[in-house]
């Protein structure tokens, strides 16, 4: 009996703030509804914080950051001001899914961002309707997303492998280099872009002589350089991403692998924030640039001179491509005029208007947004390294049409 | 199969070398398994960073294992002594805290951003060795650990101090009652640990690339190197990391995906077959 008395109080204590919580909560909507609706547009963002792409995550976060407090500043979107709810994951899905579900019953969001990779992504669709949320992917890029995995409620933002892989085909005949090799990292984008790439190759009459791939978080790639070397290749596509891209191209540097290949074309491999780890070895690599920085148009000026002005660095693919999920969820609820997941969505569907890339059009068959996609070469500039803008591809010419495994 | 990836082998068997000797030398002696161990290999790289970055990447070799030895003298004193009496367990769970914050610790002084170091001058390109054109650094590696680990077995087997390592790895507390002054040796053992740990950061830093979760990375790996090697053997770790390292390599080669497993297959098998590892309880 004596045990049970403070077990009792306790249970007494907590249900007691529980709601207390609980009629805080109630209130306060029960007075945003009662006057003009000026609801929260609550938005999750749930990127890892942790492992070799917790760099990308926070940078997304500044993306969304930049959009949210820009439309605060002029008033919300159609009157509503915009809430994050910032959330962290480890990078596994069980773990985002959990951050999600947490995010939508227990803090009211009803919009999903910043979560990075595309098994993450993936994860996260399926559970979609379910949640009765919409997600903006701004990173995850296998095309997968906008095929079999596709669901209404989830928008694909960046490019996807493919269309990238396209921007880079019709310039890979005039890349040196015959025989190519493959090295990329063990998940779903390793693996489409070293799908689609071979395709490419092909069909401009190159060679693939090696093709392997290294499981995410590998530190030493010395097994994998060496095997680079033996395979007589005269041209490099590889497909690293964040500390295993760091680690891979200073450790291809130690072992003298550039000296090999006339040609080394990185996909998402290479990008502004490793300029400085990555040191001047890298100039003269190819890169597939998704987000051209200077672009010459207001809103891309406007977003990169308030992006440098609170980071104090100018934005990249990452934040950029964030900034724009942002950008077409609330082009979506101005076109609305409501911020129920529902009609937000119907009014997404092949809804076209000007961002920061220029005229974007999110189309309504596979939920894919069409925007141009550019080859770039690293090139020493005035500050360090930059990025050269060699070509720009439309989505005309780098978008398959829809997946016919896409029903939405 | 050729020499580089021998070598290759042989350099991530080295890395292994250096910083589960540490690991089974604390183990050994206060029976604890220190989770912190790969987070002081981290802290150890981005000191080493620093130092390399702002004065000289060899007086980072020497720098770096003294302020890990601070760190690890600070750790016996403050957590290990106090708690020697709890159960291993729980000072085990210390550890895997301490490994938390010093992690996070690390993002706030230095950021997320994955870092990089070149190597020092004269060790930046290959060397011909074997028939095969193979990075100095790497070879640089492969001779520091060998010396290191030549030089800490010596020691074990033939000076006074070593003595009583062995002797408190042994039987502790009949290793006190005989007379050896146990908290010196345990300051000495957990102090000497954390340097290695340290020198095994420094080491890497040029090496791998230096991110906020390159401890974990390392860790499990460690551990399944310590209790393979035989718990509480320098030797028997030294062997069972060096091994791992080339029977790793040599499967990467192979099959990238299959060589994620090897290091759990090789702890199954091993305690199959020697239940008490490879070097049984001898120390060294």
């Amino acid at each position: 009996m004596k045990k049970t008395v403070p077990t009792a109080a306790i249970a007494l204590a907590i249900s007691v703030a529980l709601a207390a919580c609980g009629s805080s909560g109630g209130s306060s909507t029960a007075a945003d509804s009662s006057g003009a609706d000026a609801s929260p547009i609550k938005i999750a963002l749930i990127p890892p914080s942790t492992g070799a792409l917790a760099q990308y995550g926070a940078d997304g976060v500044k993306g969304w950051e930049i959009a949210a407090e820009e439309v605060n500043a002029a008033g919300g979107v159609a009157g509503h001001p915009v809430e994050l709810i910032k959330k962290t994951t480890d990078g596994q899905s069980s773990t985002t899914l959990q951050a999600a579900r947490e995010a939508v019953t227990r803090d009211g969001a009803r919009f999903i961002g910043g979560v990075m990779s595309s098994t993450e992504a993936a994860a996260l669709n399926a559970q979609l309707a379910a949640l009765g949320a919409l997600a903006f992917n701004a990173t995850a890029k296998t095309i997968d997303l906008v095929g079999k995995q596709c669901v209404a409620n989830s928008f694909h933002i960046v490019q996807t492998d493919l269309m990238d892989i396209n921007a880079l085909a019709a310039t890979l005949t005039t890349m040196p280099g015959t025989r190519w090799a493959i090295q990329a990292v063990d998940y779903s984008t390793g693996h489409t872009a070293a799908e689609a790439f071979t395709k490419a190759a092909e069909a401009a009459g190159k060679e693939i002589v090696l093709q392997q791939f290294a499981p995410l978080n590998t530190t030493d790639f010395g097994s994998y350089i060496t095997k680079l070397q033996d395979s007589g290749a005269d041209a490099l596509f590889a497909v690293e991403y964040g500390a295993d891209g760091v680690a891979f191209v200073k450790q291809a540097a130690q072992f003298g692998l550039s000296t090999q290949f006339k040609t080394v074309l990185g996909f998402n491999m290479v990008s502004e924030p490793l300029f400085s780890v990555l040191g001047d070895g890298i100039t003269g690599y190819y890169n597939n640039v998704g987000y051209d920085v200077s672009a010459d148009n207001e809103l891309n000026k406007k977003f990169v001179a308030a992006y440098t002005a609170k980071y104090g660095e100018a934005p990249y693919y990452v934040p950029a491509d964030n900034y724009l999920a942002a950008m077409t969820l609330f082009a979506g609820i101005e076109k609305a005029g409501s911020i129920d997941p529902e009609d937000v969505r119907d009014a997404l569907n092949d809804l076209t208007f000007d961002s920061l890339v220029g005229e974007v059009t999110m189309r309504g068959a596979d939920h894919q947004l069409l925007r141009p996609s550019y080859l770039g070469q690293v090139v020493q500039a005035d500050g360090g390294l930059a990025f050269k803008i060699l070509d720009s591809a439309p989505a005309s010419e780098t978008t398959p049409t829809p997946s016919p495994d896409c029903k939405l | 199969m050729n020499a580089a990836q021998v070598l290759n082998g042989i350099a991530l068997g080295s890395l292994l070398m250096v910083l589960s000797s540490g690991l089974a030398m604390i183990y050994g002696l206060r029976g604890v398994t220190n989770f912190a161990h790969g987070a002081l290999y981290m802290v150890g790289a981005y000191i080493g960073y620093s130092v390399a970055r702002h004065l000289d990447f060899w007086l980072a070799l020497v720098l770096v294992p003294l302020a890990l030895a601070a760190i690890g003298v600070l750790l016996e004193f403050v957590f290990f002594r106090p708690l020697q009496n709890r159960s291993h367990m729980e000072v085990g769970l210390v550890t895997f805290g301490l490994a938390l914050i010093a992690e996070r610790v690390v993002v706030l002084i230095w950021g997320e951003k994955t870092l990089s170091l070149d190597p020092p001058a004269g060790f930046s390109g290959t060397t011909s060795l074997l028939g095969v054109d193979y990075p100095t650094y790497r070879l640089g590696i492969i001779a520091i650990a060998i010396v290191m680990a030549a030089a800490l077995i010596v020691w074990l087997r033939h000076t006074r101090t070593g003595l009583y390592i062995r002797a408190a790895s042994q039987d502790i507390e009949t290793a006190g009652i005989m007379g050896v002054d146990v908290n010196r040796i345990s300051l000495i053992v957990v102090g000497l640990g954390a340097a290695l740990a340290g020198l095994a950061g420094a080491l890497a830093a040029p090496y791998i690339s230096v991110d906020p979760s390159m401890g974990d990375k390392f860790l499990i790996t460690v551990l399944i190197v310590v209790v393979v090697g035989g718990v509480g053997s320098v030797g028997g770790a030294m062997a069972a990391g060096m091994g791992l390292g080339v029977i790793q390599t040599v499967v990467t080669v192979w099959s990238p995906s299959v060589s994620v497993v090897v290091p759990y297959a090789a702890l199954v098998v091993v305690l199959l077959w020697r239940p008490r590892g490879l070097a049984g309880r001898r120390t060294a």
